[in-house]
């Protein structure tokens, strides 16, 4: 009987936070991928059933292939530069735990993760600004040509992944500095006693044995990575007056399909593109975690 | 000129001396009227605008508005085009807008039309849009859907050259280039280089990068100075075709290759717009007449004039459309008719430099007094005009185009080299025609 009333209690408590994540989440995404199959204006009362012609549509239109490209550049790209160098950074900052400016290293890194998006973006197209930017002030004193970061094709897909993975790394060393703490002190013990330098530990044991915590800061990185666009929208976007070259990703392709070329239901097969590859980095992620956790 | 995607605008027309005494009359009278049902509003309509730089006149008209209507709040709210096109998009389909007065063209506005999305005119504001005291045919066209009046004109995108007069003189020009081959002879002797050579002053600002449909809209223009030359037409009623790779579309992109990579006048870094030549980054460059409005509040000492294209101009009308229900409607058209007082619309041209559509309106104190305004509205017989067509997937088309024309500035291998441009240009015109195939408006 108290079992039963247990139950019914946990049921009672969780059923709020379960309607609320139907509504925001699971009906959504029923919707689009409802309207992925069907053609409308936004405007329009009829959405006529197409079947997969959205889909056949999509393959075939390039700049859908350029978002995507682009999309998985962003993210591949930011994943690259993130992971090491949050790794790195959370190991230095781990070793010197014992320092007075400790908690001092820990906010200057975690400070861009939660600084509002836009003004740092601002900030960032300035630094990244041809003429006036410092960036290339400071590639100057090395005799460099100044670059146009943010018009280049290649360039400014290297000033996004840059402006990105500085967001994303403060998440990612306070996610490793965690694992650090975690990771007994025995073992580097020994490893000194054998003989083991710092970057040796470091390589034959830190990174063995933070590989979940890599895994889970690699998906996460990865998956956000995916949905880049307020970031491409302030460093590239469409105001007047020639502000950047535009880089086309997945969620800018989507808006702009989706209000300004009123087809919504070809934004909705985009976004099951893009559930659908979010959905296997997710999968991955639980397979690899799975492995580790039947191994352990 | 010929198709429905032309226009003729009469010379001058918006420079008539006299103020139509009738109209005047009709004006106070509606005022009157106005403030004898005033007492029965409580009501709060909103105003989109995608232009910032109209909330001052929105307000300014809201301000008299207020009192012939003290019982109605007038809740302005202009933002980027881009995002006010989204926003209306939402508002309206979601159908959570409440009373809005929304202004867009015309080419935009038929999508919500024809999804009934906007209210047609009341009796007393189609009239007045259909008198042709006040508004050319064209105008009157605009704001029609089969014949039925959704709107009331307000005030058009119309184009022409700006350019510095200092720099022209350090030059040695004497005036503005008359042809488009002396566009690209003066952006040669306009442009200042540092001592590496990179451009510190660009010749001519040319719209290269960014997103949407500027771009192509941009390019529209250019092409057009190419003896009328059409990026889109309405071959039969209802049918359309993209022509790029034609004798204007391959000068106008040849011209933007040659400026970039030959010549080198401009590049897609380079500051441009209003801001670079108010900034006296850029020598001349083309763009509609709110940059006189801009130019006096940021840069009042600058030393400009404007002139005419060498063939003719784009006319984007804006207009001032109505989604709202019951009491709410009679209040929303009796704003926008207050919009067109010709107090507000002389307002408008003094303070903001948008042209106003309205005809019987003595806008002379404002054009004497502010010469750059001789370009718009004193230009040369035979003077033509293009505006967008109101085709349902004009963004998708243009937006399309815009993507492809930036590939093509950032080719340099397509400068100087006709065929490979004329290639460059069918691909983008077929990729756009296949839009309107799908739409079912190809004119085969």
């Amino acid at each position: 009987m108290l079992k039963r009333k247990r139950l019914l209690f946990a049921i009672a408590a969780i059923l709020p936070t379960l309607a609320i994540f139907f509504w925001v989440r699971i009906i959504p995404i029923g919707e689009i991928l409802r309207l992925s199959v069907h053609k409308w204006d936004l405007l329009s009362r009829n959405k006529p059933f197409i079947g997969l012609e959205n889909f056949r549509e999509l393959f075939a239109d390039h700049l859908f292939w350029e978002a995507l490209r682009n999309t998985s550049i962003i993210a591949f790209g930011v994943l690259l530069l993130t992971i090491p160098t949050a790794m790195v950074i959370s190991a230095l900052i781990y070793h010197r735990t014992k320092s007075r400016f400790a908690g001092f290293y820990e906010t200057s890194v975690f400070i861009p993760h939660v600084a509002s998006l836009v003004p740092a973006a601002m900030a960032w197209k300035w630094i990244f600004d041809a003429r006036l930017g410092p960036l290339n002030a400071f590639l100057g004193m090395f005799g460099i040509q100044p670059q146009a970061w943010l018009f280049d094709p290649t360039l400014s897909l290297i000033s996004i992944i840059i402006l990105c993975s500085w967001q994303a790394l403060g998440y990612a060393v306070i996610i490793y500095l965690v694992g650090f703490k975690n990771l007994p002190n025995s073992l580097f013990e020994a490893a000194r006693l054998d003989g083991a330098s710092a970057p040796q530990s470091f390589w034959f044991i830190s990174m063995p044995m933070l590989k979940p915590i890599t895994l889970y800061v690699s998906v996460v990185t990865l998956v956000s990575a995916f949905n880049v666009y307020a970031q491409v929208f302030v460093l590239a976007s469409d105001a007047q007056g020639a502000p950047g070259r535009q880089v086309r990703v997945l969620v800018l392709d989507m808006l702009e399909n989706a209000f300004r070329n009123y087809r919504v239901g070809y934004a909705a097969s985009e976004a099951v593109v893009l559930l659908a590859i979010v959905l296997v980095l997710t999968f991955i992620q639980f397979t690899l975690l799975r492995e580790k956790g039947a191994r352990s | 000129m010929e198709g429905k995607t032309t226009m003729s605008i009469n010379k001058n027309a918006i420079l008539r001396a006299g103020i139509n005494r009738s109209a005047v009359l009709g004006s106070v009278a509606a005022g009157v009227m106005m403030a004898g049902i005033s007492g029965a509003f409580a009501q709060t309509v909103t105003v989109w605008s995608g232009y910032p730089e109209l909330a001052p006149f929105y307000e300014h008209v809201a301000e008299g508005f207020r009192e012939t209507h003290p019982g109605v709040t007038i809740d302005v709210q202009a933002i980027p085009l881009r995002e006010h096109e989204r926003r209306v998009a939402l508002g309206l389909s979601s159908g959570s807008a409440g009373a809005v007065v929304v202004e867009l063209n015309s080419a935009t506005a038929s999508r919500y039309i024809e999804n009934e999305l906007f209210n047609q005119a009341l009796e007393g504001v189609a009239d007045f849009v259909q008198d042709s005291e006040n508004f050319g045919e064209f105008f009157v066209d605009a704001v029609s859907y089969d014949g039925t009046v959704y709107g009331v004109p307000l005030f058009r995108g119309q184009s022409a050259l700006f350019y510095n007069l200092d720099m022209f003189e350090e030059a040695g020009l004497d005036g503005p280039p008359q042809t488009m081959e002396e566009y690209t002879e003066y952006a040669k002797a306009l442009t200042k280089r540092d001592d590496s050579g990179n451009i510190d002053v660009t010749g001519w600002s040319l719209r290269l990068s960014g997103g949407g449909q500027g771009i192509a809209e941009k390019f529209w223009i250019n092409m057009f100075q190419f003896d009328g030359g059409m990026m889109i037409e309405e071959v039969t009623p209802g049918k359309f075709r993209i022509n790029l790779n034609n004798e204007a579309g391959r000068a106008a992109l040849g011209q933007y290759l040659d400026n970039i990579h030959i010549e080198k006048t401009v590049a897609v870094e380079s500051p441009a717009d209003a801001e670079a030549f108010e900034r006296e980054q850029t020598a001349m460059f083309i763009r509609e007449s709110w940059v006189i409005g801009d130019i006096a509040a940021k840069a009042p000492d600058l030393n400009y004039a404007t002139a005419p294209l060498p063939y003719g101009a784009i006319g984007l009308p804006a207009n001032l459309y109505v989604s709202a229900e019951g009491e709410a409607e009679q209040a929303a058209w009796d704003y926008i008719q207050a919009t067109n007082d010709p107090e507000n619309l002389v307002w408008l041209l003094e303070n903001v430099g948008w042209l106003p559509n309205r005809h019987n309106v003595d806008y002379s104190p404002v054009t004497e007094a502010e010469p750059a305004f001789a370009a718009f509205v004193d230009y040369p017989e035979g003077y033509a005009f293009f505006t967008l067509p109101a085709l349902a997937p004009i963004e998708e088309v243009l937006t399309r185009i815009a993507a492809q024309l930036v590939n093509a500035f950032a080719a340099s291998q397509l400068a100087g080299d006709e065929e490979a441009i004329g290639n460059f240009l069918q691909a983008a015109e077929d990729e756009a025609n296949q839009i309107l195939r799908r739409e079912g408006l190809l004119a085969e």
